[in-house]
């Protein structure tokens, strides 16, 4: 447990990291504020929304409050049993009187002890719960925003929430727990002092309304240079980070120099702007020591001595005075510091709950059903989508895909069509119309029941780190040994696994980087076949496959594809060739659908796009993009054949 | 330990800063010590005790002497307020150069170590060894070599003062000593352990987050939301548990630390007062007691603090200095000369190589490729196409033979002059967050608009960039606009344009885009090859056509080299991709000509 006390190190340095880069830049269109927001030190909102969090736990939190006023209060009241010991005890000469407080004392130790330590174990074990509930609340809730989320909310921001806001929570909360104990402490001195003598007290404190006055005025300073800090600290580690994701390309391009010139200016103002908060809460020192130094000097010293002499007041009280100024504008000062922090971790409370009440595009329907095992028949009906309103990405789009069909989509870049076969897992809702699947439609039914039923490849084949086996059973955990290895045979994946060093139980870095693109893809479409679904969607599949490999995979497709509804997005004439019918997309439309001799025939939109990318260049080399296109035309023939 | 002196090694960097955090430090002790004795005296001064009844009675003090010690004390606090707050500043400063340094070492290590050691690293991982990890460094320096001081002095000088006063009350007042040095070294080891533990939960926590956010489209392809909750739940819980494990004890010494220290006012208040009321002590000498000890208050509750600054910097100085120390295996010979620009003579001499702790991903590999010749390299996926490109830039290190450029050893040069001549155009192509004038811009310093427009020109880029609201200010990267394949690879092929490397490597694995921009890519390919010794990893027959030499990888041998021609006849692997693969796209081709001119031609 972090707690304050250090001084400059203390509460106020810490905690300051975050991954978001350059948000004085970009524009936001997201749904999560900016980072930058001055939150106030106390927000009632996130303090009740809080306290939901504490309720599972409030028997923790109970002990925890509960020793912890026990622990300040003990601790507030040893100078004052000192003064009894002194003045009860020894000064009257009575020994017995001394035993008496001296047994006394060392129960209070122990007592002190015990709840010292409770308090401790309890304030970390209720936090630490609620740091994981609110961990694991915001992944889950992370886990139903839509793609459309995620499209327009760059990653580093919600990374920042779930790790340097929850950082500043746990900071927070022990913090909080230390302020609350400090508090009960100063109050509690304050009162035992006042009953043991009100005047010499009312002196002692004389000072405290103009050391909060100080404080207040300091308060502006120092927060202005916190602010600079957060923002020099989120331009070092977004740079930090940028240079780390992009190193392949700094290397290459000789960059390093460069870089490090501009990291380090980044770096410096980060440091400057350290230095003047150094500077901002370094200055309370003096101050705290000239009041504590007024305090023990002056009040106690010279006024107490006079009122000493006048028996006005015992020995005792002087000495319970002396000790008690010095735990009383620690704690004062300790406060002040942990005011930043505190205000900090309210708007770390607003981000994260900002996360938690984000309103999921997606949702099932309290009535929705599990989908039943599907035929596979696919119809959009009047199908409308639009991501932003005003710019429909689809404009009543119709089409009816039997089942067992397989279908190919052909548009040009942009004309929808992975929007098309997005809506079809419900990555989004559509905004008009309805899609159904054997005749349900899409809404009334689970997504997860639906999902389950479909597997997607798509063009950047993205895996998980953990083991190969872990990765292709993504969809279907229960998927046997077997099953794992014909998928992967199907695919021409298991020979490669294979020669990995510990087969299918290799371990895969993140994101599978130490696999080739090739190999990666190979391993996601074994992943999206031992899910064996009734849909499968390729999307773009094998854009990044070597041709020899897609050659592989095209032969084991011909296989997987048969029996299922399949949608096939692709610009390779082969596979568009063999497709049942082509569809094809342009603008949101669909401009037509056929067979692709029906469709050349027609001599509409598609034989226009395959005369002009197929046809017109004819056959020198120069014009050589053609041959790009089409690979193992004549489909899958020249292997299939064999 | 080692750690620890490195750490206080790049402090001393800044002696005089150090110095000063020192003495400002030992000023402050200094000051502070004064009080307790002042309050005593001023006691003693107002209250005395009959040698023979110990009875007390109150003094007849002059009004000067009590304000001796009132304004002694004032004059003394305020003396220790403002060496504080100098000490503090000086140490402030000391640690935020410490970290300073420690970040940019960091970054210019990280952006240098080859490509072996990111293949192994996670992003996740070494974000919180800059963040995290720097951090606890600084905490030490701040308050594990400059207030530990404060303790120690305080524990050390505080008893000799007591045993000055009172030795027998001193003796009894130390008893708990010896316990808290064997416990603080106990609790040191255990923490440290602890601590590096949570630490490395952290990371792993952070990776399967980051994987599930960068994989979310996949993530919601497979409906497998579920999974990647318990996935992440469980490093949650794992993270929960050993947090509060680390907590637990690191409060429980907490607990004990203060327990022996109220213990020990105790044990004054009881024996001290039994010899005060004896006559043996003064009350002034029993409430400078108390002082004394009450200044250790602080002290003792931070000394569980510090302790733990002292484990965390050993775990967290390990992270640092393993990536610090890390020596990439790819790095410049002592005497390495400046290339200059290279005619692009390209030799592969007996090459083999392997990553590490792996098995050989290439052997024997022969090439020679003259200045201007372009080579294309073909292969099934891991026969190691990628790798022999990677290591013409010495993104790794040949195992044995050798590379030569225009008759030299690459290992000869500096990184920097044969990157300069060696360009590369990305399979992944990444984006910096930046405007797409930087982005191109990225590897030339000083490029002015005409350049990057031009080499925009040159890579088909131009027209599209000026069709964005932005044009070249257009911000991309994240939180920017986002760029469609077939347009990054073109920035990819612009920014090496700019460079004008003679020698040039292209990872041709076009991501599927539509026709028209497939061309352009093409376009931009042909014109960036004019005039280098290009190599291309080329999955279109064309490229493989135009190539003056085809190499044809199977794992991780030649299998076969020479032109079309000559590997046509050949009769082996090339003329079997040839038969599956190249010669099909040629048959469709014609068959999708004008038919009757295509079949002419044939």
């Amino acid at each position: 447990m972090m707690r304050g006390g250090g001084g400059i190190g203390g509460g106020m340095m810490r905690g300051m990291r975050g991954t978001s880069a350059d948000s004085m830049f970009a524009p936001s269109n997201d749904n999560l504020t900016d980072e930058d927001v001055v939150g106030r030190a106390y927000d009632n909102r996130v303090v009740k929304r809080f306290a939901t969090y504490i309720r599972p736990y409030r028997k923790y939190a109970f002990i925890a409050l509960a020793s912890l006023l026990i622990y300040a209060a003990v601790n507030a009241a040893i100078p004052w049993v000192i003064k009894l010991g002194i003045d009860w005890a020894v000064t009257d000469g009575n020994i017995g009187r001394v035993h008496i407080i001296g047994a006394a004392f060392m129960v209070i130790t122990v007592i002190h002890f015990l709840s010292n330590r409770l308090q401790f174990i309890f304030i970390s074990l209720t936090g630490q719960h609620i740091l994981y509930d609110l961990r694991s609340g915001m992944f889950g809730h992370l886990q139903n925003q839509s793609n459309a989320f995620y499209h327009r909310t760059p990653i580093g921001r919600i990374m920042s929430r779930m790790q340097s806001d929850v950082l500043q929570l746990q900071e927070t909360f022990e913090l909080l727990a230390l302020a609350l104990a400090e508090l009960v402490t100063v109050g509690v001195i304050i009162i035992l002092m006042l009953i043991i003598d009100w005047q010499l007290a009312l002196l002692c404190m004389l000072v405290v309304p103009i050391l909060t006055v100080i404080l207040m005025y300091w308060q502006r300073f120092a927060r202005h240079s916190f602010m600079r800090i957060r923002r020099a600290i989120a331009m070092v580690n977004g740079e930090y980070n940028q240079n780390i994701t992009g190193v392949r390309v700094v290397q290459s391009l000789n960059r390093q120099d460069e870089n490090l010139a501009h990291f380090r200016t980044l770096n410096q103002e980060y440091l400057d702007a350290n230095l003047e908060a150094a500077r901002y809460s370094g200055m309370l020192q003096p101050l705290v020591e000239l009041l504590i130094g007024l305090g023990i000097g002056i009040c106690v010293v010279l006024i107490g001595g006079f009122m000493l002499q006048r028996d006005a007041l015992e020995v005792g009280t002087l000495v319970m005075f002396a000790l008690s100024i010095q735990r009383f504008f620690e704690p004062i000062r300790q406060l002040t510091m942990q005011y930043s922090q505190l205000q900090r971790a309210m708007a770390a409370g607003v981000r994260i709950f900002e996360v938690l009440d984000l309103e999921p595009d997606v949702t099932d329907k309290p009535d929705a059903i599990a989908l039943p095992e599907v035929q596979g028949e696919i119809k959009y009906n009047d199908v409308l989508f639009h991501y932003v309103p005003g710019t429909d990405v689809l404009k009543n789009v119709n089409l009816h895909i039997k089942a067992g069909e397989n279908v190919a989509l052909v548009g040009s870049t942009g004309a929808g069509k992975s929007t098309l076969v997005n809506l079809l897992h419900r990555s989004a809702d559509v905004t008009g119309g309805s899609i159904t699947i054997d005749g349900y439609d899409l809404r009334d039914v689970t997504r997860k029941s639906l999902v389950h039923q479909m597997s997607m490849v798509l063009q950047e084949p993205y895996l998980f780190s953990g083991s190969v086996r872990e990765n292709i059973r993504y969809q279907n955990e229960g998927a046997t040994d077997e099953e794992m290895i014909a998928a992967s045979k199907a695919v021409g994946a298991h020979d490669f696994i294979m020669e990995l060093d510990s087969g299918y139980d290799s371990e895969l870095a993140e994101r599978g980087v130490n696999l080739s693109i090739g190999q990666r893809q190979l391993i996601s479409f074994a992943r999206a076949i031992v899910g064996n679904p009734r849909i499968l969607v390729l999307d773009e599949a094998t854009a990044n496959i070597d041709t020899h490999t897609e050659l592989l995979i095209q032969q084991a497709l011909n296989r997987i594809l048969k029996g299922r509804t399949s949608i096939v997005i692709a610009h390779r004439l082969s596979t568009i060739r063999n497709a049942d019918k082509i569809v094809v997309l342009d603008r949101g439309n669909v401009a037509e659908v056929g067979s692709h001799d029906e469709l050349l025939e027609a001599g509409g939109v598609y034989a226009q796009l395959y005369a002009i990318n197929y046809g017109l260049s004819g056959p020198s080399v120069d014009v050589a993009p053609v041959g790009g296109e089409v690979i193992g035309a004549d489909g899958l023939s020249p292997a299939a054949a064999d | 330990m080692g750690i620890l002196w490195r750490i206080i090694g790049m402090a001393a960097d800044y002696p005089i800063r150090l110095a000063l955090a020192y003495i400002t430090a030992l000023l402050a002790i200094g000051f502070s010590l004064a009080i307790p004795p002042l309050f005593g005296n001023a006691i003693d001064l107002m209250v005395g005790q009959d040698p023979a009844t110990k009875e007390f009675f109150k003094n007849d003090f002059t009004i000067s002497a009590l304000i001796f010690f009132g304004v002694g004390i004032l004059v003394v606090s305020l003396g220790r307020g403002f060496c504080d707050f100098a000490r503090t500043y000086t140490t402030e400063s000391l640690s935020q150069k410490v970290s300073f340094d420690c970040r940019n070492l960091l970054y210019d290590k990280l952006q240098n170590v080859s490509f072996a050691f990111h293949d192994k690293e996670h992003t996740g991982d070494l974000m919180s060894r800059a963040t995290a990890d720097v951090e606890a460094m600084r905490r030490f320096v701040n308050l594990g070599m400059i207030r530990s001081l404060d303790v120690v002095i305080r524990i050390l000088a505080i008893p000799i003062f007591l045993f000055v006063i009172n030795w027998q009350l001193a003796l009894v007042s130390m008893i708990f000593v010896p316990a808290i040095i064997l416990r603080s070294a106990f609790v040191m080891r255990a923490l440290r352990r602890k601590w590096l533990h949570v630490q490395e939960v952290m990371g792993q926590s952070v990776t399967v987050l980051q994987e599930n956010l960068a994989g979310m489209h996949v993530v919601k392809a497979f409906a497998s939301e579920d999974y990647e909750r318990s996935k992440y739940n469980r490093k949650a819980e794992e993270l929960r548990v050993e947090y509060y494990d680390a907590e637990r004890m690191q409060g429980t010494n907490s607990a004990w630390m203060t327990l022996y220290f109220t213990f020990t006012l105790g044990i004054i208040l009881w024996i001290g007062g039994w010899l005060v009321v004896r006559g043996d002590l003064t009350l002034g000498e029993l409430a400078t007691f108390f002082l004394f000890l009450n200044q250790l208050t602080f002290p003792v509750r931070a000394s569980a603090q510090i302790i733990n600054t002292f484990s965390r910097a050993i775990s967290s100085g390990q992270r640092l200095f393993n990536v610090l120390d890390t020596v990439s295996p790819v790095s410049e010979r002592p005497n390495a000369s400046d290339m200059g620009r290279a005619t692009g003579h390209v030799k592969f001499d007996d090459v083999a190589f392997a990553y590490e702790d792996r098995a050989p991903a290439l052997h024997k590999v022969d090439l020679d490729a003259k200045p201007g010749q372009v080579t294309a390299i073909l292969g099934a996926p891991g026969s190691g196409k990628t790798t022999v490109v990677s290591l013409l830039p010495r993104f790794y290190d040949v195992t044995s033979g050798k590379i030569t450029i225009d008759g030299s050893d690459i290992r000869d040069f500096t990184l920097q002059s044969l990157r300069h001549n060696v360009g590369i155009v990305h399979q992944d192509v990444y984006l910096f967050s930046a405007s797409i004038r930087d982005n191109i811009a990225y590897g030339v310093v000083g490029a002015t608009q005409e350049d990057v427009e031009r080499a925009a020109k040159v890579a088909q880029l131009h027209e599209q960039i000026m069709s964005l609201p932005g044009g070249y200010d257009t911000w991309v990267g994240e939180r920017g606009t986002t760029l469609s394949g077939g347009q990054r690879q073109r920035l990819s092929i612009a920014r090496t344009i700019l460079i004008d490397p003679p020698v040039l490597i292209l990872d041709d694995s076009t991501s599927s885009v539509d026709v028209e921009t497939e061309r352009q890519i093409h376009r931009a390919m042909t014109e960036v090859m004019k005039g280098r010794t290009t190599f291309v990893i080329a999955h279109r027959l064309s490229t493989v056509r135009e190539a003056d030499q085809i190499l044809v990888l199977d794992k991780g041998v030649i299998a076969e080299r020479g032109s079309h021609e000559e590997l046509v006849r050949k009769n082996g692997i090339y003329q079997s991709i040839y038969e599956l693969q190249l010669r099909p796209q040629e048959e469709v081709l014609l068959e999708a000509a004008v038919p009757a001119y295509g079949r002419a031609a044939l």
